[in-house]
């Protein structure tokens, strides 16, 4: 065990919205070629038939409005580009602009989805960790499919055969929560959420039956300031603008399309700060910022297939016509390691890689049910098998200056 | 020597538009918030009726006790000062 690992208490999981690995951090392939980004000549077809280029034009709010389709039928357009559902046909990421057709009706906006980031300038929060700490260039989303499925995974490590945004109720009820198994094994475990009017999308199975392991973002931060941190965190960015309690103005930070992302970048840099901060927190906790799906934006990268779940949603359930086995991927997602263990600069290789370390949103219960408690827990198959992300953590700490802080955050 | 700050933009303010229409997201959202509120009145009404009568031995009131402090004890979302 690396002494990163003997120093490690504290598991922190960041979730956002939306957004795909190429859009947010694409760019950074031009100062890393080990990052599996964008060369800027990787296009689609829209529907007139001409090659749409990435453009790194993308807006922090407005530009992807409509919300561009991530629903089952819709991610399967975007990564077979239309081809029907066959044993022979081979993914090739050539749907994204014609379905984004489909919700603008207009040609030229449905470019709009190919667009992306210049991360370092755009970016600057999202950028520094990806380049400061460890970047996975193979971290997908669990399912080809929208939020509440997708988030399940990280949750149960499945989504209990849901391949979209209906209600989920937990169909084996031997197979826990993560908080579960935490709270049961006599650990600590907590879902942040950012404030009451924002909530949780985790209604129906958790707040429900388990109101005692959410609390506010507010929360957090005291526990993070109070060394009260629980042993495993999640947490909730603000999923829309509301009024605050004194009357101001709370925006929200999920990065959810049209939703602004300088917000979401603030969000992501406080979330660090309060962990950073704390020297005693800093070296004894590991921070993964991810996202949930790619929300239908443009990234290059085939989804691999996986280890099935045990679980079969329908034909009529996937809207393709046709049965889905849980047997491969989502469109991948940006997703960053953070800790004074970490190296600068790793890179976690991906598909183009003859070594590759894939991830999913699985392999987040099942981290952390194999580091707290020995993987002793009934889970899926999947789940079991899901790569670790602790092995990055080694036997160096870097020096406190050696670690960035963000400034200008309230 | 202290480590480096990044210094992170302000958004703009005219990014605030809580007159946004919502999306899907948040339209299911408050739909299985729905669905959680119905199964709680259901376990509430449920609740009320019981007979208080019935209750006669310390396993009835425990029961009955338990049930219903985890109907009330939801967590209190109070902000913590900072």
């Amino acid at each position: 065990m690396s002494a990163g690992l003997d120093n490690l208490k504290h598991i922190v999981v960041l979730m956002m919205e939306n957004r795909s690995f190429d859009h947010m951090l694409g760019s950074l392939m031009q100062k890393n070629p080990r990052i599996n980004g964008l060369t800027g000549n990787e296009s689609n077809p829209d529907t007139n038939g001409a090659a749409v280029k990435v453009q790194r034009n993308a807006q922090f709010q407005s530009q992807l409005d409509p919300d561009p389709d991530h629903h089952f039928p819709g991610v399967d357009l975007q990564i077979f580009g239309g081809q029907p559902p066959s044993q022979n046909r081979v993914a090739n990421m050539q749907g994204f602009v014609k379905d984004y057709f489909s919700q603008t009706k207009d040609v030229g906006r449905s470019h709009n989805i190919m667009s992306y980031f210049d991360s370092e300038k755009d970016l600057p929060v999202l950028s520094t960790l990806a380049t400061e700490y460890a970047v996975f260039n193979g971290w997908f989303s669990s399912i080809p499919g929208p939020t509440i499925c997708n988030r399940a995974f990280a949750h149960y490590g499945t989504s209990f055969g849901q391949v979209g945004m209906d209600i989920f109720f937990i169909l084996d009820n031997s197979i826990a929560s993560i908080y579960e198994r935490m709270v049961q094994a006599g650990h600590t475990a907590k879902i942040y959420y950012y404030d009451q009017p924002s909530s949780t999308m985790e209604i129906v199975n958790l707040l429900k039956n388990q109101p005692q392991i959410f609390a506010t973002f507010d929360q957090f931060i005291a526990d993070c300031s109070g060394n009260t941190l629980p042993e495993y965190t999640f947490i909730e960015p603000c999923y829309n603008d509301h009024p605050g309690a004194d009357g101001g103005q709370i925006l929200a930070s999920d990065q959810h399309p049209d939703h602004n992302v300088r917000e979401g970048e603030r969000f992501i840099g406080n979330v660090y700060n309060a962990i950073r901060t704390n020297p005693t927190l800093w070296q004894s906790t590991a921070l993964l910022v991810v996202y949930d799906e790619h929300g239908g934006i443009y990234d290059h990268v085939v989804p691999p297939s996986c280890t099935p779940d045990g679980f079969t949603a329908s034909a009529d359930a996937t809207g393709t016509g046709a049965p889905f086995a849980f047997d491969r991927l989502g469109v991948r997602v940006p997703a960053i390691l953070i800790s004074p263990w970490v190296p600068r600069g790793t890179v976690v290789p991906g598909t183009e890689s003859p070594n590759p370390q894939i991830f999913e949103h699985a392999s987040i219960p099942g981290t952390v049910t194999n580091f707290f408690l020995a993987g002793d827990a009934k889970r899926t198959v999947r789940e079991q098998r899901a790569n670790s992300f602790l092995s990055l953590l080694t036997d160096q700490m870097r020096a406190d200056d050696d670690c960035v802080v963000f400034g200008n955050l309230s | 020597m202290p480590p480096k700050v990044i210094q992170v933009p302000k958004t703009d303010p005219a990014a605030y538009n809580p007159n946004r229409p919502a999306g899907l997201l948040l339209r299911s959202q408050a739909q299985h918030m729905r669905e959680a509120l119905i199964k709680h009145a259901h376990e509430i009404t449920t609740l009320l009726a019981i007979d208080m009568r019935s209750l006669k031995t310390e396993a009835d009131i425990s029961a009955f006790v338990h049930r219903a402090t985890a109907l009330l004890h939801t967590h209190a979302a109070r902000p913590t000062k900072k």
